[in-house]
């Protein structure tokens, strides 16, 4: 990237190599005209400029949005209603047209934040035309409705930073409707719908725009909100407080091991048919997927904050009660759950080319020890809801399964030479640990051996692992 | 000790020209059509967010309602008047004909209608008399009287709401209007009431609120 720091340093190091006899004068006029050394000086008063603008700029708005609210109540309401729509069409026509001009670097980036503005003004046009009616709607279906009307924008302009934020708007009225739809309080409403069904609005929306706009954050944001409301709006844990749960036992098993299900094996071939070569075709290989990994990442992800959360006995401990709960359980969710299983287990059957019938694999968390994993998961859960409660054996189990995660983790972090999964192990392992101390009452003598041990091993773990990973060779251009 | 040097120069990757042809920049011109469908729906979620309250403000018939007092830590939630009347009273409706069907179900809402008569059109004092509730009923009334109007109303177990229950107000005026409701509440609740606009299907938005013989319209 062609910072402008970088292009200073630049000049200052090739001058010094030029003086010093490292390189000759033609190589440094190369150098020179290749990152345009001579523009540095005017590209600094560019900038300057352009942030006196942008100073001036705000302050202008600033001034125009307070002359608009002291003159607010005065003018009528259909002209209050053309101000709002006026300026949110010529806010976007501009922004579009500076946007689109391909010559422009400067322009464009104008045009992009102008159709963000844009965005931002659509809200503030809702939230407006609302008020002057004195509507008495609830925020988050706004929210929603904003969030629809950006994330169509997003699709037609293929910006990811639009998607990114009809996806934060989509999240956060998901996250206020929910708790509105668990009080239920509200009548059935199209928004009480779509928030009950929004894991499968959102994996129908999100994540086709994440491939449209190659992004991974959108992916990212997007399987998280799928996984997220699925487990929230099924509520497989309601009542549990009480000792008795609303759900059946089997809907915890489905709640929490159909997420990294679904994630694990997740394709893009799963909705998208891919073109295959003729030899692709016949070692049955997929085109690699760029987000694969992401949605295995989130998967692991999910395990870990599982088996963690769960891993603590006073979970298992509460004993079941005859308190009966006044509100129902919601089975339109189930839909949703249903119509995501048959998606994960497409996925899985795509895998099944892919497995090795060996166990003892390069990485130690494969498709094998992640099938194990999830049977583990779903039978721990009914068991203990449907069959009989056994309290130490789930609390034994979980804990097994967090540590045989972690380790897991950390033994692919050394055979990949793959950092962040070395330290997520180890961090997982850390964790677990530390939180048995504290869980059952142990003396302080023991608690502060284990924190000094903890610390010498991490700290001895980091050291290791650097001195005895493979480190990663790049390939060089057969030039010798 | 001397490293082997390579005989041919090593081929530097070229720098982009300008910025790399990402899909966030475009790489040919867009076309219009692109921007103008997803700003026409936007406009048209704009629009439809108060089309129902506004076509009741501009073709629905004038009411007045009698307000009820509110908890005076609710009265000026952020940036609105809670409103509440004597119809949002679940025993009123209840000990009114056709009142049994004010119950709940377990966790829903149940959505009715309560019908409303005109006070003597010959008296029209300041503030205006309030609309008198005569009966309630599950279905929209088809049989009303040019004196009656019928409001939807919704009642989930605890409360009761009729989409009037927040009225803005500029900010200059708040905080002396809320002054004026308050002390209106303790001593005469009578003297407080609301103007709103019924239309046919039964939605009603708030109009002006009549504080003693001060109009507040806003």
């Amino acid at each position: 990237m062609n910072t402008e720091e970088f292009r200073r340093q630049l000049r200052h190091e090739t001058e010094k190599w030029w003086t010093e006899g490292l390189i000759n004068a033609e190589l440094y006029k190369k150098i020179a005209d290749r990152y345009q050394f001579d523009s540095l000086e005017q590209d600094a008063s560019n900038r300057f400029i352009t942030i006196l603008m942008g100073l001036g700029g705000v302050l202008l708005g600033l001034g125009i949005i307070t002359f608009v609210a002291a003159n607010w109540q005065d003018w009528s309401r259909s002209f209050r209603v053309i101000l709002l729509l006026s300026l949110f069409i010529s806010v976007n026509l501009t922004g579009f047209y500076l946007w689109r001009r391909p010559a422009d670097r400067k322009f464009q980036k104008l045009g992009h934040g102008l159709l963000l503005l844009g965005a931002l003004i659509l809200g503030a046009n809702m939230a407006l035309m609302s008020q002057m009616f004195h509507q008495s709607g609830n925020f988050y279906e706004l929210l929603l409705v904003w969030g629809f009307g950006v994330l169509a924008m997003a699709y037609s302009l293929r910006l990811s930073s639009l998607g990114m934020l009809a996806l934060l708007l989509l999240g956060w009225g998901y996250s206020l409707g929910w708790g509105t739809l668990i009080l239920g309080q509200e009548a059935n409403s199209l928004w009480q719908f779509v928030v009950r069904h929004i894991p499968l609005i959102a994996s129908l929306l999100f994540i086709p725009l994440a491939y449209w706009c190659r992004s991974r954050a959108i992916f990212g944001l997007g399987a998280i909100i799928v996984v997220v409301s699925l487990v929230l709006n099924l509520r497989p844990l309601a009542g549990f407080s009480y000792g008795n749960l609303l759900a059946p036992g089997w809907i915890a098993a489905l709640a929490f091991t159909l997420p990294p299900a679904l994630l694990w094996g997740y394709h893009r071939a799963l909705w998208q048919p891919v073109p295959q070569s003729q030899a692709a075709r016949r070692v049955r290989a997929l085109p690699p997927d760029p987000f694969q990994p992401i949605a295995r990442g989130l998967a692991l992800c999910f395990f870990s904050l599982l088996f963690y959360v769960f891993s603590f006995h006073w979970f298992w401990d509460v004993p079941p009660s005859d308190y009966q709960p006044y509100y129902a359980w919601d089975w339109h969710p189930l839909i949703d759950a249903v119509l995501l299983s048959i998606a994960a287990l497409l996925g899985w059957m795509q895998l099944r080319h892919q497995f090795s019938r060996r166990w003892f694999q390069e990485r130690a968390i494969h498709t094998g020890t992640i099938a194990l994993m999830l049977c583990f998961n779903a039978a721990i859960w009914i068991w203990h809801f449907e069959v009989s409660p056994g309290a130490g054996v789930a609390t034994l189990l979980f804990n097994l399964l967090l540590f045989l995660l972690a380790m897991g983790l950390v033994r692919d972090g050394l055979a990949l030479s793959d950092r962040s999964v070395f330290w997520g192990g180890m961090v997982l392992l850390v964790l677990g640990i530390i939180s048995r101390m504290l869980e059952y009452n142990t003396g302080l003598l023991l608690k502060s051996i284990v924190f000094a041990l903890c610390g010498v091993g991490v700290m001895v773990a980091g050291l290791w692992f650097e001195r005895n990973i493979r480190p990663r060779k790049v390939a060089l251009p057969d030039g010798r | 000790m001397n490293p082997k040097l390579p005989k041919k120069p090593i081929d530097l990757p070229q720098p982009e020209p300008q910025v790399l042809p990402s899909v966030s920049v475009p790489g040919k011109r867009l076309p219009g059509w692109r921007l103008f469908l997803p700003l026409v729906f936007q406009a048209a979620l704009i629009v439809a967010v108060p089309a129902q309250d506004a076509y009741t403000w501009v073709n629905g018939k004038t009411a007045v309602l009698q307000t009820a007092p509110v908890d005076p830590y609710d009265l000026l939630r952020g940036y609105y008047q809670t409103l509440r009347y004597d119809i949002s009273d679940p025993s009123l409706l209840q000990s009114l004909p056709g009142g049994e069907v004010i119950t709940s179900l377990q966790g829903q809402s149940t959505t009715f209608y309560v019908v409303l008569e005109a006070p003597d059109p010959t008296a029209t004092p300041h503030p205006p008399l309030p609309w008198q509730p005569i009966r309630v009923s599950a279905d929209r009334p088809t049989d009303l009287n040019d004196n009656e109007i019928a409001i939807e109303g919704q009642y989930n177990g605890w409360q009761i709401v009729y989409g009037l229950e927040t009225y803005y107000m500029p900010e200059d005026q708040r905080e002396q209007i809320n002054a004026d409701i308050s002390q209106v509440q303790l001593q005469e609740q009578e003297a407080f009431v609301v103007e709103v606009k019924v239309d046919a299907s039964g939605n009603a938005v708030p109009v002006s609120l009549w504080v003693r013989d001060r109009n507040y319209r806003f």
